[in-house]
């Protein structure tokens, strides 16, 4: 006799269903309303803070740099020619960034003068970006921390370093690259338990990675979050698999394109880095030159990590890089200890760990390749702050608030003020003055040397000059068809050879940006910035401009 | 004169490009669309939770009327009804009915030998129903049981199938529980091994019932299985039964429930699945995908899905119904890209855009792989390192065989051919397994054992 002895029988589930924690989640506990109301203050806050020390004096400072122009003017090739640079494009970098770029400035009324000038119209977008990262920063940290506090100090951190804003105001990949990380590390920290979420979160990193290929680096981690989330849940297969078919998918495309170019491998599958291959570009060739490239690591003390840690960025923001490195030292032998109970702590501290193995391992550098290390240092000082901060019982909870709030008050007034550096500073006369950030207006030397060639300088002319002048010169008449820049006046063999001829002779002016003749001596391993330089031993100077360590120039060649 | 063929030849090329691309962007959109209601039950967690049987049962109190349809069943339909009668249910809340065709007297027989053997056992409440006019097919069979059957529940049962002892008991729990008409229990091929495509077969039924169908519920339009579903039998009175000239009357009568805005309840719990088994030979596939491909087609003709009243609701049917055709498309589609991947020069651009069909065929595919696992965890089985492989060799041609049927049905409805073609079971699914007992002793039954004929 089948027996009913009570009004319900329960059934027992089979192996392997519903076992193991891998069945539905519990629902997460309701936050209450204040909290989330307080939530949304302090996100507000730290949205507004974002805004205005990143939109203040934006087009102002810092000066326009090389590679704010490379990335516009290949904004520009998508956009009025079709390819994605108006010189050969040789892999240098996928091209996701600058694809984003122009998926911007179709949007606007004036396209790539929308904001004054080219760079301008990216910067705007780059505060827009840098907004966007807050968001997904305060909510990344939120979800890893547990609480609000780490996500305040982090977000306080990535507003208002005087490194953090020094380069995200500037046009560069690896902010755009940041966004993206940090979209695929806010959806791979989500609970909602769905497959589209991990998807999502995969496909997001495969544009970091297609925005700036050093966001492989923390790939790794992220999938290690993903997998501690999802491994108790039924879906977790799906979850994994499809985390990495996004991100692989989409990072496959950059290889495929080169297919379809016929230059993913090398002529001859010839890698020989001594003699590189001369009839087409080659996208397996220029990532194996950039793996063998190496300009000394942590252990070399003249290598390029120890020159931009000392002369760069620790006088920008000692506090961020020191006690970041120190905190993420610390979160990291926290969630050593106890991984279950410290995920977050070891999660964020790899982040950082990963990319400062980036820095210290000793490939190219250049000074901006620090950005994406300012999130996830400033997370592990927001870990670090929040821990200090919640010692002992959770007896006289809304006295520890008020303290707590307090303490990070005091502690953030502190950084603000001149004691800290981050907003006010003393002048030379002891004077409590803005940070230069805030004040000094930069952009509008270059501005008069813009104005100067546009008013001496015909516009059939040959010109040699940096990137940051490109597309004024290039997109707004009168055009200058004969001005290019000196890293492609060198390298590429179509402006080298069959524009300039290698003959200085053929060069008539050359614009000199801020340190561009360093570069174009550091740039000549093989010779290809002589003739210019010889050109620059035969020109004299018609305009000349300085401004503390800024150096600006027009040279006439005199043939 | 070379000029203007050369211009010819120029317009024809980008007429032909842009219609592949509008293909490639429309089969993309498709892939991505059948990609999410695929894992639609494990990407929504409350999907996922209702999709299982309830966890406790009630006492029972519906009573079902189990409809056997069988043609050329031999082989099987004995140990059939003896998993029926041994489910844990009471027998006086079961009848059973097993339905033929007058000219199939070995399934007869085989039929009557089992009921006269139930009846030694004192089990009486197994029938045997025999029709003599036409059309021969399954509708026709189980309209015939319905009007010499009267419990509250129908149920259908194939020949072949291998049911779970508790499964009238999770459908009498939910019925109890949930104002529902009709509750989709979870059938499931189990012979994944058996042949090249019988993997992929499996898993098809795999995600179709374990995911699909409750996307289908949640928008209520849903083509119902043609087993393991329990109708109320006011349900069935109000739409009249099956439609005998359907080849998909399983379908057809889902969506004309559907018609009805009833409410429809999808159960896939790995554990109470109906277990059937894929078709033994590539030809008798074949012959079931054309079945069912033209009875979509059939099921899309007839039109009743325009009554549906939400847009949603019409755009699904229609893309569930010609979704045969589609895979035809796709078959051919990617034998023309192979082809044009190797002779044809085109922009970047668009070479890239033409290629994400395959980014899609190739999520299809890891979905799949990720399905087999997810399905031989779930039984119990364990998969060779084969498994995977055959599969990824044999992904292509099935998508061929699939695309076959679907112009062989449609060749068939041109012509007006109409005939069930008959799938045969040989009951591999049952290879190695007893039939299960129940969980406590049987309650003391009712004997009755008879045949009859309409």
């Amino acid at each position: 006799m089948h027996a009913f002895q009570d009004e319900k029988l329960s059934v027992p589930s089979p192996k392997g269903v519903g076992q193991n924690g891998r069945g539905p989640q519990q629902p997460a506990p309701n936050v209450s309303a204040s909290q989330t109301v307080l939530a949304r203050a302090l996100l507000l806050g730290s949205l507004l803070t974002g805004a205005i020390s990143h939109g203040y004096h934006l087009f102002l400072y810092p000066l326009y740099i090389t590679d704010e122009g490379i990335y516009m003017e290949r904004a520009w090739s998508v956009l009025r020619e079709g390819a994605l640079s108006p010189y050969t494009y040789y892999y240098d970098h996928a091209p996701a960034g600058w694809l984003t770029i122009v998926g911007w400035v179709v949007l606007l009324p004036h396209q790539l003068e929308a904001f004054g000038n080219a760079i301008n119209t990216g910067r705007v977008l780059m505060l827009l970006v840098h907004l966007a990262s807050v968001y997904l920063l305060f909510q990344a940290t939120r979800r890893l921390s547990g609480g609000l506090t780490a996500a305040v100090v982090a977000c306080f951190f990535f507003n208002l370093s005087p490194l953090a804003v020094y380069y995200q105001r500037q046009v560069l990949l690896d902010n755009l690259m940041v966004f993206w990380v940090l979209l695929s590390l806010y959806l791979a920290s989500s609970d909602d338990r769905r497959i589209l979420t991990p998807l999502f979160s995969g496909l997001a990193l495969g544009v970091g990675v297609l925005t700036k290929e050093n966001a492989i680096f923390f790939m790794p981690v992220i999938g290690y979050l993903l997998y501690s989330k999802v491994r108790p849940r039924g879906n977790y297969r799906f979850a994994l698999t499809f985390w990495l078919f996004g991100a692989f998918s989409i990072i496959s495309l950059y290889f495929l394109f080169a297919v379809l170019k016929n230059e993913l491998l090398p002529a001859g599958l010839s890698f020989n880095l001594n003699a590189p291959p001369a009839e087409h570009v080659s996208l397996l060739y220029t990532i194996w030159q950039q793996l063998h490239r190496s300009q000394g690591g942590i252990l070399d003390p003249h290598s390029l990590f120890w020159t931009f840690s000392l002369d760069a960025w620790l006088p920008k923001d000692t506090f961020l890089l020191a006690g970041g490195a120190g905190a993420t030292l610390f979160n990291f032998f926290v969630g050593l200890r106890d991984r279950k109970r410290h995920q977050g702590e070891f999660i964020i501290s790899l982040l950082a760990l990963s990319y400062i193995l980036y820095l210290v391992r000793g490939s190219v550098m250049l000074e901006f390749y620090v950005v994406p290390l300012v999130p996830f240092l400033a997370m592990n000082i927001g870990l670090v702050v929040k821990r200090l901060l919640l010692p002992g019982t959770r007896q006289m909870e809304w006295l520890r608030g008020m303290a707590r709030t307090a303490i990070l008050a005091g502690f953030f007034a502190v950084l603000l003020l001149p004691m800290g550096g981050y907003v006010l500073v003393h002048d030379q006369f002891g004077k409590v003055v803005p940070h230069d950030l805030y004040k000094l207006p930069l952009t509008s030397l270059q501005e008069q040397q813009l104005a100067f060639i546009r008013q001496h300088i015909p516009p059939g002319a040959h010109v040699i000059m940096d990137d940051d002048l490109w597309l004024q010169l290039h997109d707004v008449a009168p055009v200058y068809p004969w001005a290019h820049s000196h890293w492609n006046a060198s390298g590429d063999p179509a402006v080298r050879d069959k524009i300039f001829g290698r003959d200085w002779h053929n060069i008539d002016y050359i614009v000199m940006s801020n340190k561009m003749l360093i570069a174009m001596q550091q740039n000549n391993p093989d010779g290809g910035e002589n003739y210019i330089l010889e050109a620059l031993q035969n020109a004299k100077p018609i305009w000349q401009l300085t401004r503390g360590d800024v150096n600006l120039a027009i040279y006439q060649v005199q043939k | 004169m070379s000029e203007i063929l050369l211009a010819v030849g120029h317009a024809v090329m980008t007429c032909l490009l842009a219609g592949a691309l509008a293909l490639s962007i429309l089969l993309t959109m498709q892939s991505v669309y059948t990609l999410y209601i695929m894992l639609y039950t494990w990407d929504r967690p409350e999907a996922f939770q209702q999709s299982k049987a309830p966890s406790r049962f009630l006492p029972p109190h519906k009573s079902f009327t189990v409809l056997l349809p069988a043609r050329h069943e031999e082989e099987v339909i004995q140990m059939t009804i003896e998993r029926v009668v041994r489910a844990n249910y009471p027998l006086s809340l079961l009848e059973v009915m097993v339905i033929c065709s007058a000219d199939d007297s070995g399934t007869i027989a085989k039929a009557q030998q089992k009921v006269a053997q139930l009846r030694r056992k004192g089990v009486t409440n197994v029938n045997v129903a025999a029709f003599k006019n036409k059309p021969i097919n399954k509708p026709h069979g189980l309209n015939v049981g319905l009007r010499h059957t009267h419990n509250e529940v129908v149920t259908i049962f194939d020949a072949e199938d291998d049911i779970h002892p508790d499964i009238f008991n999770v459908i009498n729990t939910v019925l109890l529980n949930e104002p529902v008409a009709v509750v989709q229990g979870g059938v499931q091929l189990m012979n994944y091994q058996s042949k090249w495509y019988s993997v992929l077969n499996v898993l098809e039924y795999f995600f179709w019932f374990k995911s699909r169908l409750h996307y289908h519920a949640r928008l209520g339009m849903t083509p119902l299985g043609g087993n393991t579903v329990f109708f109320t039998r006011e349900v069935l009175d109000r739409v009249s039964g099956w439609d005998e000239h359907d080849l998909t009357e399983d379908a057809d009568i889902g969506i004309r429930i559907s018609l009805l805005g009833e409410r429809m309840r999808v159960i896939y719990d790995d554990r109470y699945v109906t277990r059937e088994e894929t078709p033994p030979t590539l030809g008798q596939f074949i012959k079931q995908r054309t079945r069912w491909s033209q009875g979509f087609l059939q099921t899309l003709l007839k039109g009743e899905w325009k009554g549906l009243p939400r847009l949603g609701q019409r755009l699904l049917a229609v893309y569930t119904l010609g979704f045969p055709a589609m895979q035809a498309v796709l078959g051919f589609y990617i034998l023309i890209s192979l082809v044009m991947m190797f002779t044809v020069r085109t922009p970047v651009l668009l070479a890239i855009t033409l290629d994400l069909p395959f980014y899609l065929l190739a999520a299809h595919f890891i979905l799949n792989v990720i399905g087999l696992y997810e399905f031989t965890t779930a039984h119990g089985l364990k998969p060779t390192w084969k498994t995977p492989l055959v599969m990824a060799l044999g992904y292509l041609p099935y998508q061929w065989v699939l695309a076959y049927a679907s112009v062989r049905a449609t060749l068939r409805q041109v012509r007006g051919i109409n005939n069930w073609e008959k799938t045969q079971h040989i009951g591999a699914h049952r290879q190695g397994r007893a039939v299960p007992q129940a969980a406590g002793e049987q309650e003391t039954r009712e004997l009755e054992a008879t045949s009859s004929s309409s």
